[in-house]
């Protein structure tokens, strides 16, 4: 104000405003006229309206575009499956008895006594096995001795088909005629077990134990501790420690520790890739259909029930040792080229040797056969004079020395085993458990343990993801990952009620469907690609724009808010 | 001058021939010295396996990793090139594999998909070139829908597919002409063959040689052939052609800086006026060069690549000079060698026990020069005009032929952001100047050129960001005539992001494919006879990009001050 009516130079040259003036205005320091009220009113409503703006206008907008998209997750739910409260998984096995030749009575008593033992032998609640009567002849007596053999409470299953499937394993009893009794073996390609037994060994109906059902609780015992001890191990292993552990000796645990190493992670298909090299130009063919038609397409049959297979093929020549490998040395005293045990982990030129992994979803499974140069073979490895060895989850590789035939064509013979020892490698890769000997109950064993694990695994993605999104509050999430979440949470419910039923297939195909939308609902691309600021960076981009704007806003309202102070004093 | 055509015709015969059998493998290394002291070197890699093991993805000469990407994206046919440099016909004559075997510059690929419909084409096609740009260390990703046309005339499937399945393929055709090729597509490509560029011919294929050669291009053709009872083979060839400077390609490599000689060992020509102790005019030498394979390429061949159990061996090493050349053999002492039509092809067999093999040549004064056969037409293809507007294109391809009239088809795929104006397309013909003085003959002509040579036109116009034009025309040319092919079209203004690093450079244009359509009717199955003008390069309108950080800066700036 002072400023305004200070005398400007232009009003000084000005002839209409005599200087007279001029005195007289600096001597005064005449006030404004006072403001009429409804110039106050009207300033106070600009003031206002421009603050409307901004708040119910510019807020709203600024808030809508910058909020990001978070669909509704059921966060409670998910940390709970992901601290395992929601599903403790049991593992009830049904066994059944087959017994033509005793009588109903008899054979309900004797399955009585061995399922006292069995409950005594057993101290890990989790996975326990129940006997059940059947046999052929006698179909329609084993629906009733289902029903009165009080064993445990059996869950009726809803139809005979799964009921069938569900069986783990057999047990035969049969009259021994030579030979000790009791005695049992196992068919290696079928979950059955004979029993062979005398008839004074058949416990009177009074007696409450007897060495018979004591034998057949222990045999059992003996077939399933592995499995046991693997689902111990893997219960062990996850986050909830159920109190009711079966505790396994530490070579136990080092064992299997080393197996998971070793093994693939489960999926529902694994590509299998076979490849021959040779540093020379032979041999350059091998009749590989024949043999894997031969040796391997049985085996792959059977583990179909678990994951599905593709097999390729493949003959590289001149495939050259990677340079970072010593290379073999001649042994003098056994004739032999040597490689160190070293070298065997850079043997495989992954430079140079085509081993691309396979187009497709799954994990590639590599076997290789190498077939040194007339010149370098016989080739073993030096410590212990083997040919063979296997990569943990990536495949095995066999040497191949003196191909017997013709130089230029492997024959199926030739192949023969290879082959065999790559069958090996592949059950062991594949996590196969190393007993029983019967590979049926070995199958449906590693079905049982990939069920678990990929319902523990699922349960746990789901635990991180709901942590992720509590911890993490600007993340978006999509509509579809709450979708997958929510089958998840579905399937992971149907997978643990099949273990619970004992529909062991049934659990695998849920929890490998769980698994599926969880990893799904956890690496959704727009989570992933998010970049995400703190909020002082924050701050710093925004202040200069917004800082400009707010200044004359706020400044005004302080101002209008000191002159109405001073209005009411004065 | 008929037998390098011959050649070519018996070189295709020969490998037709081979094929027949269910899995083989050939290789084949064609030698042809041209004038001005380069050489043609024309490799020829050919293998194939019969479907069902191909199926059953048993894999034997056939690469693995290409097999599984075919079957993954339903690819019943294929054939990418990567090429480099331009075949100089004026001096070197017609082109190898009539070709039928090279791309133009940078990458282009073209495949029969399977497909029912057209999304799934689309779908499969972007997985191949995802996978193929993998494989080959290209950016083949990057040939999206604006860089991919169906042709409809310009190719036919090579292979012979199976009854009833041609209707459900669909043939795509993307290019790349920026893409340069090098070294890192060739480490991959030699991969792919059975011995690994370790043994056999494969062995002279080197990056410093090959991406140093005045033209080269490499191409990888896969098709099946189906006999009449519907048995099939997949037959997979591996070309690689090249024209080396044979001068250049001697400099020892650890010494590849030309020096000029010592004046003493400098040959002069003694006739000028100048010619003295210190001052000397080079003889012009009308004598043969003489050069070796170890000299040229490096290192000599290590042995032969033999892999069939049953056949023997074959004569992999051809060269084709006249019968008056001398050749030393030098290497293994089991060489056999053999001469087709009128000596002027002389063929060596590799030694099969992995020793070196070497040719060399001596230099030589010839009685008669090696003549060349004259290519079918000549293409050239340019911009014309001005300013940052608008353009124009004109191709000139001329029939030398004195006495036929050749058929032709043009096809041309152009980015989006060049827009031609169809209206503008006029295609004129005017007799060969370098002809003989007959008035009359030229007027009956001059009646001729009224005629539209267009005789067929296929347009599909461009989408802004979505598509590129696909143009294709049919044109006949008379004999011993030049056609003149132009249009104009408008420069799109692009986006500020869509400028490529070095927008100054200009954008690359795709080069035209011509097709030479035979008179004869050929037989399916039979590669064409192709010929692609050189790329071109686009200057559009660039912005200065450094505008508007000067502006965020200035603005800055003053807001600091004002605060």
């Amino acid at each position: 104000m002072a400023a305004m009516s200070a005398p400007s130079p232009i009003m000084e040259e000005e002839p209409l405003f005599p200087p007279v003036h001029a005195v007289h205005a600096k001597k005064s320091h005449k006030e404004p006229p006072p403001e009429t009220s409804e110039a106050i009113f009207r300033r106070r409503m600009i003031l206002l309206s421009f603050w409307a703006v901004a708040v119910f206008l510019g807020l709203p907008i600024w808030w809508k575009t910058t909020t990001v998209y978070r669909a509704q997750l059921p966060v409670g739910r998910m940390l709970e499956w992901g601290d395992g409260k929601v599903c403790k998984p049991t593992f009830p096995l049904r066994i059944a008895v087959e017994a033509p030749s005793l009588p109903v009575q008899e054979s309900q008593h004797l399955i009585r006594t061995t399922q006292h033992a069995l409950d005594d032998l057993n101290d890990f609640s989790a996975h326990h096995l129940r006997l059940l009567l059947s046999g052929p002849a006698q179909n329609a007596s084993a629906v009733g001795a289902t029903n009165s053999v009080p064993v445990s409470k059996i869950t009726t299953p809803k139809d005979g088909e799964s009921d069938k499937e569900d069986i783990a394993l057999t047990i035969k009893l049969l009259l021994g005629e030579s030979g000790t009794t009791p005695r049992s073996s196992l068919h290696p390609y079928k979950p059955t077990l004979d029993v062979y037994y005398s008839p004074n060994q058949i416990p009177s109906t009074s007696s409450t134990a007897s060495p018979l059902a004591n034998f057949i609780a222990a045999e059992l015992q003996s077939l399933f501790n592995e499995e046991q001890a693997t689902l111990a191990h893997l219960l062990a292993s996850t986050a909830s420690q159920p109190p009711q552990i079966k505790s396994i000796s530490p070579e136990m645990a080092d064992f299997l520790a080393k197996r998971k190493t070793r093994s693939f992670k489960y999926s529902p298909t694994y590509h299998l890739t076979f490849s021959l090299f040779t540093p020379t130009s032979t041999p350059s063919n091998w009749d590989i259909e024949g043999a894997l038609e031969t040796y391997l397409s049985p085996l792959l049959e059977s583990l179909s029930s678990i994951s599905n297979f593709t097999v390729d093929s493949q003959v590289q020549i001149y495939a050259t040792l990677s340079p970072s490998i010593s290379g073999p040395e001649f042994d003098e005293e056994k004739g032999v080229w040597t490689l160190k045990k070293e070298d065997l982990s850079g043997f495989v030129n992954a430079a140079e040797w085509p081993l691309s992994p396979s187009i497709g979803a799954g994990p590639t499974i590599n076997f290789i056969i190498y077939v040194p140069s007339v010149e370098q073979s016989p080739l073993v490895i030096r410590e212990n004079g083997g040919s063979s060895w296997l990569v943990p989850q990536w495949g095995g590789v066999q040497i191949l020395n003196n191909p017997s035939t013709s130089t230029n064509t492997l024959s199926k013979e030739d192949l023969r085993p290879a082959l065999q020892i790559f069958s090996t490698q592949l059950l062991s890769l594949l996590g196969l458990p190393s007993t029983p000997a019967s590979l049926p109950l070995r199958l449906s064993t590693l079905s049982r343990i990939h069920s678990a694990s990929l319902l523990f695994s699922a349960s746990s993605t789901l635990g991180a993801l709901a942590r992720l999104t509590k911890t993490l509050p600007s993340i978006a999430i999509p509509d579809t990952v709450a979708h997958d979440v929510e089958m998840t949470m579905k399937y992971l419910q149907a997978a643990c009620d099949g273990l619970k039923e004992g529909a062991f297939g049934k659990a695998l195909e849920n929890a490998r469907n769980a698994e599926g939308s969880a990893e799904r609902a956890f690496f959704e691309r727009s989570m992933v690609g998010q970049v995400y600021f703190p909020d002082e960076h924050k701050v710093a981009v925004y202040l200069p724009l917004l800082g400009p704007v707010a200044v004359p806003l706020v400044m005004a309202v302080v101002k209008e808010f000191k002159l109405w102070r001073k209005s009411r004093r004065g | 001058m008929h037998f390098s055509l011959l050649l070519n015709s018996a070189l295709i015969l020969f490998s037709r021939l081979a094929s027949a059998s269910t899995s083989s493998y050939k290789e084949q290394l064609l030698l042809r010295p041209l004038p001005q002291n380069a050489l043609l070197a024309s490799f020829n890699f050919k293998s194939n396996s019969s479907s069902t093991s191909f199926e059953q993805q048993n894999f034997r000469y056939f690469p693995r990793s290409l097999g599984q990407i075919l079957q993954h994206a339903h690819t019943k046919e294929l054939h990418l090139r990567f090429s480099l440099g331009r075949w100089d016909a004026e001096s070197w004559g017609a082109r190898p594999w009539d070709g039928a075997r090279e791309g133009g510059t940078g990458v282009e690929l073209w495949a029969w998909v399977e497909s029912e419909n057209d999304e799934e084409a689309n779908a499969r096609w972007l997985t191949l070139t995802n996978a193929l740009s993998g494989l080959f260390c290209a950016s083949l990703n990057f040939i999206d829908a604006t860089k991919t046309i169906r042709p409809v005339m310009t190719f036919e499937p090579e292979g012979i597919h199976p009854k009833g399945a041609m209707d459900k393929l669909q043939l795509l055709h993307g290019t790349l002409p920026h893409e340069v090729v090098c070294t890192e597509n060739l480490t991959p490509f030699l991969k792919l063959l059975p011995c690994k560029g370790k043994a056999g011919i494969s062995s002279l294929l080197d990056g410093h040689k090959l991406f140093d050669a005045a033209w080269q291009t490499m191409a990888i053709d896969i098709r099946p052939v189906c006999a009449a009872d519907g048995e099939c083979t997949l037959e997979i060839e591996h070309t690689v052609d090249m024209v080396l400077d044979i001068a250049r390609s001697k400099r020892p490599r650890d010494n590849p800086i030309p020096r000029p000689l010592p004046i003493e060992q400098m040959e002069c020509d003694t006739s000028k006026s100048y010619h003295g102790d210190d001052t000397c005019f080079p003889l012009h030498k009308s004598s043969e060069p003489a050069w070796s394979v170890s000299e040229v390429f490096g290192h000599p061949l290590k042995g032969s690549c033999t892999l069939s159990d049953t056949e023997t061996t074959t004569e992999s090493i051809c060269v084709n000079v006249p019968s008056d050349r001398t050749i030393d053999v030098k290497g293994a002492f089991n060489i056999s060698q053999s001469s087709h039509n009128n000596d002027n092809l002389r063929c060596f067999t590799l030694p099969t026990d992995g020793s070196d093999f070497d040719l060399s040549f001596p230099e030589q004064t010839l009685q008669a020069p090696t003549t060349l056969q004259k290519p079918n037409l000549y293409a050239a293809r340019s911009i014309t005009g001005y300013g940052q507007e608008r353009g124009g294109i004109q191709a000139v391809v001329s029939n030398p032929s004195p006495t036929s009239a050749v058929s032709i088809v043009y096809l041309e795929s152009l980015p989006w952001y060049m827009k031609p104006y169809l209206h503008t397309l006029r295609a004129v013909i005017s007799p060969t100047n370098a002809n003989n003085g007959h008035q009359n003959k030229s007027k009956s002509r001059s009646t001729e050129d009224n005629l539209n040579p267009v005789k067929e036109t296929y347009y599909r116009p461009a989408l802004d960001r979505h598509r590129g034009t696909h143009l294709e025309l049919r044109l006949e040319i008379p004999a011993s005539s030049t056609l003149i092919l132009t249009y104009d079209f408008e420069k799109a203004v692009l986006r500020y992001t869509e400028y490529p690093p070095d927008a100054n450079r200009g954008f690359d244009v795709a080069p035209a494919v011509i097709r030479l359509l035979s008179s004869r009717e050929t037989e399916g199955g039979a590669p064409g006879m192709y010929l692609r003008t050189t790329s071109l390069l686009l200057p559009l309108p660039t912005p200065d990009f450094s505008m508007p950080y000067n502006v965020i800066i200035l603005t800055s700036t003053v807001m600091a001050l004002g605060m």
